[in-house]
């Protein structure tokens, strides 16, 4: 992938991603309860 | 290799707009999501009076706690003993603990006691009281254990109650207010 084009698309996931977030709860919570499990398996 | 390297780089970045938009999301509101901060807990009848029979406690699973110095709030466990609420913080000598519990740290470093607890929509002006007391640790450790890991087990009890006196685990009690 050229650096033009991976940038595009590294901006467009951002901002699609960014909306869902703030859009769709369903779809923050699904995220948040990741990022939970992901922090009680590793803060040790 | 370098398609490798452009798929962990749009994840790394993905992780960074998820931690900013999440936590601009929650910033100021009433009150934490389920992993973020949220802001001062503004609606929900203020209890006055004495204290109610806390026992209710061991139906809820989390409850909201606003810290004063900086005024946040989080979802976190509860635990009854003693006629007495407890809320713990964990993770406490690890680095991702320290970013991600930093309002105990705040409470032990500005002194800053003054907290609101928000309990099935009802909010509760309490203290934050830090508790070394192994007695007391004792019946925390157990309820927690009860509620949180399946059963209260000599050696899941003697676990926790080793955390809290190695510092892993931070306990505190949300006392009524002196002042």
């Amino acid at each position: 992938m050229s650096m033009s084009t991976y940038i595009k698309v590294c901006g467009g996931s951002a901002v699609i991603w960014a909306l869902g977030l703030l859009l769709v709860p369903s779809f923050a919570q699904a995220v948040e309860g990741l990022l939970l499990m992901f922090l009680s398996t590793n803060a040790r | 290799m370098k398609l490798f390297l452009q798929i962990v780089g749009l994840f790394a970045l993905l992780l960074c707009v998820t931690l900013a938009t999440l936590s601009l999301k929650h910033r100021g509101a009433d009150g934490p999501s389920l992993l973020f901060p949220g802001g001062k807990l503004v609606s929900g009848e203020l209890h006055q009076g004495a204290d109610p029979d806390w026992s209710f406690t061991d139906q809820v699973g989390t409850i909201e706690l606003e810290t004063s110095d900086p005024v946040s709030s989080r979802r976190i466990f509860v635990m009854e003993s003693g006629g007495k609420i407890y809320v713990g913080s964990a993770y406490m000598r690890s680095m991702l603990g320290r970013l991600w519990k930093d309002w105990a740290f705040d409470v032990e470093e500005t002194g800053a006691r003054d907290a609101v607890a928000r309990i099935e929509g009802v909010r509760y002006e309490r203290e934050l009281i830090r508790v070394n007391d192994p007695k007391i640790i004792e019946g925390v450790a157990r309820k927690s254990a009860m509620k949180y890991a399946g059963g209260a087990t000599p050696e899941v009890v003697a676990q926790i109650m080793k955390q809290v006196a190695d510092g892993d685990t931070w306990l505190f009690e949300l006392a009524p207010r002196s002042r």
